[in-house]
């Protein structure tokens, strides 16, 4: 293992690496509990430094030869506390790296229902292979099919706008006040895990 | 390689945490040495932990000193700059998966939602969706339609003979020359049916399409669902009003 050649190489890669190598002091830290510093000088000669519970704090004790100091009851207090912080962090880092996954995996799984249907129906496939005729008719139906869902909401719409529980504040307006559909906490999300049967 | 994904948080028993801790910390010193070699760059790792009296270092004492002289010797801006404790990390890799995460959710909807149309045009019914989805998937149809007209504006434009002797075609075609002295959509370069489309459209889009149709609908207090014929259909392509067309091809 030599210094890499190529200098594009050799940014892409530290930056890489760096962020990989703090991220597994970051979990060695909160797995066993332990006190990590790092010091790096980037090929830029800037410094990046990982610290935990900080840089300065590491550095010092390492370099004075200090055994721990931080035994008062305000040092222990402030250490709780930001432990607590760690914990909380580290459980909503967990959560959405696990949301991250399902996507991904669901990903996945809508690839394989596409890749199935390849050359099945001829208006799923690549506009650029549609005859003029094909393509007449695929906008046809697609024009029409707008049509449909805007009915579909409308119908939605009006059917919720006119049922009295839907207003907070008790009785139904016939106004069909806009403003209010907002309770009807549209999903305009797009991370909402839908599925369709 | 790890068989079971660890938990990230302290590990409780003490004999697996110190197992770990062994592991792990070998693994980083030698992460911190393949950087610093490949790389041709400084590094220094300093590790307490309560299984040693004296701190684990590399490369080793002096040359971790001499790193960390060159550290401290640097502007206290500069070392600053890209100083990271525990919280500033996390939260740093906290935004990122987020944005990730939002983006991969968005093309996923997107996929499911095409899925969802080209449904929809072999007549599967609405009835399952609710507000949100038909929302989605009437911007996904806008995308798409964009698209089909295009191509049948580029192929408007690269036919030399081609005119078939059929009656639908010729009727497509009288209705394609109508389309074409009402679209005009910017020249751009043809894609296939299903549209890979980014972040933030979609969000902005999606509003302004919803806003709009219901905007246009505020002044008629009758919307009833059984009177198709006197509904207001909103313009959501500004070239082109869907009333227009037939709607011989699906009952």
């Amino acid at each position: 293992m030599t210094k890499m050649s190529k200098e594009s190489n050799l940014l892409v890669t530290f930056s890489k690496r760096r962020s990989g190598l703090f991220k597994k002091a970051s979990e060695l830290c909160t797995l066993c509990g332990v006190e990590i510093a790092i010091v790096v000088f980037s090929p830029g000669h800037k410094v990046f430094s990982f610290g935990h519970p900080n840089v300065d704090s590491i550095v010092n004790r390492f370099l004075t030869r200090n055994p721990t100091s931080s035994s008062s009851t305000t040092c222990q207090l402030v250490e709780a506390h930001r432990n607590a912080n760690v914990r909380e962090l580290n459980a909503q880092l967990t959560e959405i790296l696990n949301q991250l996954e399902f996507e991904k995996k669901r990903e996945v799984e809508i690839e394989k229902i596409h890749k199935a249907k390849i050359g099945k129906n001829w208006w799923e496939g690549p506009l650029n292979e549609l005859e003029h005729g094909e393509l007449e008719q695929l906008k046809l139906g697609m024009e029409e099919l707008k049509k449909n869902v805007t009915k579909q909401m409308q119908k939605i719409i009006f059917v919720a706008s006119n049922t009295p529980t839907f207003f907070l504040g008790g009785s139904s307006s016939s106004n069909g006040d806009v403003k209010n559909i907002k309770g009807l906490g549209l999903s305009m999300a797009t991370n909402g895990h839908t599925s369709f049967p | 390689m790890t068989r079971k994904k660890v938990k990230l948080a302290f590990i409780t028993n003490d004999s697996a945490r110190k197992a770990t801790f062994k592991k792990r910390k070998k693994g980083l010193m030698k992460k911190v040495s393949e950087l610093s070699t490949l790389c041709g760059i400084d590094a220094c790792a300093i590790i307490y932990s309560p299984y040693d009296t004296s701190p684990e270092v590399w490369p080793n004492t002096m040359g971790a000193q001499r790193v960390l002289a060159e550290f401290k010797r640097m502007p206290e801006m500069e070392q600053s700059k890209k100083m990271v404790n525990q919280e500033s990390f996390i939260r740093q890799r906290i935004a990122k998966a987020s944005e990730q995460l939002k983006k991969q959710s968005k093309e996923n909807r997107e996929k499911e939602m095409t899925e969802v149309m080209y449904q929809g045009l072999t007549g599967k019914g609405l009835q399952n969706l609710n507000l949100g989805d038909l929302n989605d998937l009437g911007w996904v149809i806008d995308q798409n339609l964009k698209e089909v007209y295009k191509r049948i504006e580029a192929v408007k434009k690269g036919a030399s003979t081609s005119s078939s002797s059929s009656v639908a075609a010729a009727a497509a075609a009288a209705v394609a020359a109508a389309a074409a002295s009402q679209a005009v959509p910017p020249p751009m370069e043809q894609k296939p049916a299903v549209v890979e489309l980014g972040l933030d459209p979609m969000q902005r889009t999606q509003t302004e399409w919803f806003t709009d149709w219901m905007n246009s609908n505020t002044s008629d207090q009758h919307i009833g669902y059984g009177h198709a014929d006197e509904m207001i259909l909103p313009n959501f392509n500004d070239n082109h009003n869907a009333n227009v067309w037939p709607n011989n091809f699906y009952p």
